[in-house]
């Protein structure tokens, strides 16, 4: 689903050069739940923007589904992010004037979805992430955890083919995060790819790879063992 | 999606309620005052407009040159209009019309009409006053005709049965009918009065002379032209045409006449025969009003994109979601509009709560209802649209633009163009509230110099009884002489301030060189109790006096000015020299010195004063202020025991004198409540600004107060940056400030120089507004617990 081969990223100020990804070369097959892991500033956030299409590499090639997106121009990228690409985010990123119902319905509205269908695909994905109770309600009214079940809900509800997870248990506690981390396994299991940055090892394990890299570059990749045969 | 943005404007405006009712409020306020003035600019632009035929009314008026004047006046005399109707074909139709005041007995009830109208027959032909009942033909054909207007006539008679009933006027002399019933005159038009006379009644009955009289200046003279007329050509025609029938007459009298056209509707606007045209006044108000307007958006500009920043969170994500920028812009500017047409909608209403105050203010009915005329409405309408594209295209391109990554991995940064946008705008809101406080300043100086400047004279305790000389007035003077509240009396033809009738003469008076020089002259009517009780002081000879009999006609008394323009350096020099003027004939026998007879925005005109009888028909009383209201009584009382037809009328010198400050007076408050709105909502944006860059470095005041910075400290760095854009305004708004009063000054004949201090006063008066404004939230700033705004980061 995924290749990328050299993917280079550049950070310039105006005295330092900052290379943020070096020549990273990895692929991701459809229906894999893959992890990355490594210290601050090896480049993890860097790569997820680049695979969620909110940024664009400096070099190297990127092939999202058979087709070559590097160099794709913003209106591009975000034709096909908003059809392909769910995120869920360390803080959430709800918005916090729009009700639950309504921040997850704004996928839908950006993809010219129709009001009826869309109230019937919103209140599914409610349902199925146990906060249709809470549909009324203002971001801020929710805990931790139901919070970020309301992002998972947003970033699955058109039916992305890849999520990508930005350290999605980062602000949350052990049991909240455990929850969320079980939702994206289900998800994984029904056949959606899933791509996690994360400090966890913890987290890591729900994960069936393990990319660590450090300098902007990948270092070990280790199956993990219980998924060898995939 | 549309629903999506607009629940999100609303609830985003009720989230931060205090922004909105800064913004909303702000730009509501705002647009209330430009509507106001767009109804008062387009009330004084509307004079003379209603009138179908206005395109073909002109007024003639008549340019009089004498060997040492010339006099551009607004009047024609009584003859010329229908010398020239009759003579060019072009005139279709022509009416004169006369300003005076009438006294009308109904009954046993008196009246003084003070804006009644005499004119001819083809008046209601020529304009579009409404006639209710009676011809518009013959209405004041007739001598001894009357209309009377919807208002007076239910005063006199009740409603609905004034036609045909008789009046008596002007004592009790003549009895005039009622042939018509009028709509009352429009406020914006410049021929208004209650009751209109046929001015027939003047040249048939009262006066007959009138028709062979020439160069008698009273009336206003209107002509309707033909449709093809060109008024330039005819107007060129009138000078061959007046030479060769008055060309004598003006010879042998010295005097030159000349005729003009003036369109009507641009009379009130642009002719300063007789008049100040008002167009100047009108820009004013037009750039003060837009001044208000543009405030208010710059206000709106800057909250709007000073909290845009907080939107940007929402922006990363929406773009993150699938947003396109266009998508983005399009919501911001929806929510800009969404603002300015809930701002639409307040000052809607705020102007329906202020229009009466508003016309109170402006001293006419500027408009009876804001929806009198619909495109004002759509004009406000249409004003609040272009803000909020104006107002909302910064913050959605900019924040359209922004990149969702940075935005949401927080590394946004505030862009300094939109820093240095809002604090150059934040300058010229500034800037123009200095220049308007500067011209309040200004104008307040003006009025109050020319209110309390030494007129010459003194008009205390001064009680001008307007007595026509009627038969009776010997006897009431001498009953009133045996009040010891009475301090003094006097008869005379004028008082100063335009009281009374006024007179010039051309005159013909002895120079410094011995020769006859032309001269003309105000003349005033007086006797020998005038100069002392009007305190008014003699220079040089003496003052008339009863014991010299030749006095009443042989005598003159000029004024400084006159004798500085026949050369004479010494007033005493002046003192029996020959004068000629009209039928008298004698020698110069005082010399006074200059007195104010008209407001501080005219010169003092070179004045005559004789000693009169018949024209004396003011009786000038200087009372004692102890027992004002019994001494009225005691006046009135005999007032109604000599003059039975005549209502008992009065008036106090000063307050008569400082009405003709009066519009000068109401453009110094109305441009005080301006500045004072401009201040205002300049300092809600001002607080609206601060208090959201206290917000943003609550973070850095934090660390400062955990590194030792004093709450003082903190208010100084908060305060600073504002300071210096009040400072920098308080620069530029001064020398324009300067350039403008000077300008407006300019149109007064006695004027202050402008001083120094008020450019200091407006600046720290400025200072201080803005400082109040800021340190309020500067200090909440300071004193709040750093640890606390530290954590919330």
């Amino acid at each position: 689903m995924i290749t990328i081969t050299d993917l280079e990223k550049y950070y310039a100020t105006e005295e330092v050069r900052t290379i943020a990804l070096n020549k990273l070369s990895f692929k991701v097959k459809e229906g894999e739940f893959v992890a990355v892991m490594g210290p601050s500033g090896c480049g993890k956030s860097t790569l997820l923007n680049i695979l969620g299409l909110l940024d664009d590499p400096d070099g190297g090639s990127f092939v999202f589904n058979g087709i070559e997106v590097a160099g794709f121009n913003e209106r591009k990228r975000a034709d096909l992010r908003k059809h392909n690409i769910g995120f869920v985010f360390q803080s959430f990123n709800l918005i916090d004037e729009l009700t639950v119902f309504e921040n997850v319905e704004l996928p839908l509205i950006y993809t010219g979805v129709k009001p009826a269908e869309r109230k019937v695909r919103v209140d599914a994905v409610l349902e199925k992430m146990q906060i249709m109770h809470r549909r009324k309600h203002f971001p801020q009214q929710l805990s931790g955890g139901q919070q970020q079940r309301v992002a998972v809900a947003r970033a699955v509800v058109n039916n992305p083919k890849l999520i990508l997870a930005d350290e999605p248990t980062g602000n949350l506690d052990s049991s909240n995060g455990n929850e969320v981390m079980d939702l994206l396994t289900e998800l994984n299991e029904a056949g959606t790819t899933i791509i996690m940055v994360t400090h966890s090892e913890h987290d890591a394990k729900y994960s069936h790879r393990i990319i660590r890299m450090l300098d902007g570059q990948k270092v070990t990749e280790n199956v993990l063992a219980e998924f060898k045969s995939v | 999606m549309i629903k999506n943005y607009f629940k999100i404007a609303i609830r985003n405006l009720w989230r931060h309620r205090g922004y909105s009712v800064l913004n909303i409020g702000g730009l509501a306020i705002g647009m209330t005052a430009g509507f106001l003035v767009l109804l008062y600019v387009g009330f004084e632009m509307s004079y003379d407009s209603f009138h179908s035929k206005a395109d073909r009314l002109y007024r003639l008026s008549t340019d009089i040159k004498t060997p040492s004047d010339k006099y551009e006046t607004p009047v024609v005399d009584w003859n010329i209009l229908s010398e020239l109707e009759s003579e060019f074909p072009e005139i279709e139709m022509s009416t004169l019309v006369m300003g005076t005041d009438i006294d009308v007995k109904v009954g046993n009830e008196n009246y003084t009409e003070n804006r009644s109208l005499a004119a001819g027959a083809a008046l209601f032909q020529m304009f579009d006053f409404k006639l209710l009942e009676g011809h518009s033909k013959t209405a004041l054909s007739a001598p001894l005709s009357i209309v009377l207007d919807k208002t007076t006539a239910a005063k006199y008679f009740g409603d609905g049965n004034a036609m045909g009933k008789t009046l008596k006027i002007m004592d009790g002399k003549y009895s005039v009918t009622v042939t018509g019933v009028m709509d009352d005159m429009p406020n914006n038009s410049m021929v208004k009065g209650n009751i209109i006379l046929s001015i027939s009644t003047y040249t048939e009955v009262i006066d007959p002379t009138l028709k062979d009289s020439w160069a008698n200046f009273e009336n206003l003279g209107f002509v309707l032209l033909n449709p093809e007329t060109d008024a330039n050509v005819l107007e060129a025609k009138f000078k061959p045409y007046v030479e060769k029938i008055h060309g004598e007459q003006m010879k042998s009298s010295n005097m030159q006449l000349a005729y003009f056209l003036e369109p009507i509707q641009d009379i009130y606007l642009y002719s300063d025969r007789g008049s100040t045209p008002q167009i100047t006044n009108i820009y004013i108000f037009s750039i003060v009003g837009l001044f208000i307007l543009l405030i208010a958006a710059i206000n709106f500009i800057n909250l709007t994109t000073a909290r845009s920043v907080e939107r940007a969170k929402e922006v990363g994500i929406r773009k993150v979601i699938g947003a396109q920028k266009g998508q983005l812009a399009f919501q911001f500017l929806g929510e800009s509009l969404i603002i300015c047409l809930f701002a639409f909608l307040i000052a809607v209403g705020l102007s329906m709560l202020a229009l009466p105050y508003f016309n109170e203010l402006a001293g006419k009915v500027v408009a009876t209802s804001i929806f009198a005329k619909p495109l004002y409405i759509l004009s406000l309408l249409a004003i609040s649209v272009f803000i909020a594209i104006v107002a909302g295209a910064y913050p959605a391109l900019v924040l359209s633009s922004f990149k969702a990554v940075k935005v949401l991995k927080g590394k946004f940064s505030r862009s300094s163009k939109g820093i240095l946008l809002r604090k150059g705008l934040v300058v010229l809101q500034f800037s123009i509230s200095v220049i308007l406080i500067i011209g309040t300043f200004v104008i307040y100086s003006q009025t109050y110099f020319m209110q309390h400047q030494d007129l010459g004279f003194s008009k205390e305790q001064l009680l001008i009884l307007p007595t026509n000389n009627q038969n009776g007035q010997e006897e009431m003077q001498k009953a009133l002489a045996s009040n010891p509240d009475i301090l003094s009396m006097s008869t005379s033809s004028s008082v100063p301030g335009g009281g009374g009738e006024w007179q010039t003469a051309l005159s013909v008076l002895e120079n410094n060189m011995g020769q006859d020089q032309s001269l003309t002259l105000n003349r005033f009517n007086i006797d020998e109790n005038y100069i002392p009780q009007f305190d008014i002081k003699l220079l040089a000879g003496r003052n008339f006096s009863k014991q010299f009999a030749s006095d009443s006609t042989e005598a003159m008394i000029l004024n400084e000015k006159a004798i500085k323009l026949l050369g004479f350096a010494d007033p005493a020099d002046a003192i029996g020299k020959s004068f000629e003027q009209w039928d008298k004939k004698g020698t110069v026998i005082g010399v006074i010195k200059d007195f104010h007879i008209q407001s501080l925005q005219e010169e003092i005109m070179p004045l005559s004063m004789v000693m009169g009888s018949g024209d004396n028909k003011l009786l000038n009383l200087k009372v004692s202020t102890q027992n004002l209201g019994k001494t009225l009584g005691f006046i009135k009382k005999y007032w109604q025991e000599y003059f039975p037809n005549k209502s008992f009328d009065y008036f106090f010198m000063d307050a008569f004198f400082n009405q003709q400050y009066k519009s000068e007076e109401r453009f110094a408050s109305l441009f005080l409540n301006f500045a004072l709105l401009a201040i205002f909502i300049s300092c809600l944006g001002l607080l609206g600004l601060a208090s959201y860059s206290t917000l943003q470095r609550r973070r850095e005041i934090g660390i400062r107060k955990i590194l030792g910075s004093s709450a003082f400290g903190i208010v100084h760095l908060l305060s600073a940056d504002f300071l210096k854009l009040v400072a920098i305004a308080i620069l530029i708004a001064s020398p324009i400030a300067w350039y403008g009063m000077h300008s407006w000054l300019q149109d007064f004949a006695y004027r202050i120089d402008i001083p120094w201090w008020i450019f200091l006063v407006a600046g720290i008066l400025a200072i201080g507004i803005a400082l109040v404004t800021i340190s309020f939230q500067a200090i909440k700033a300071a004193i709040a617990n750093p640890v606390k705004s530290l954590r919330t980061e």
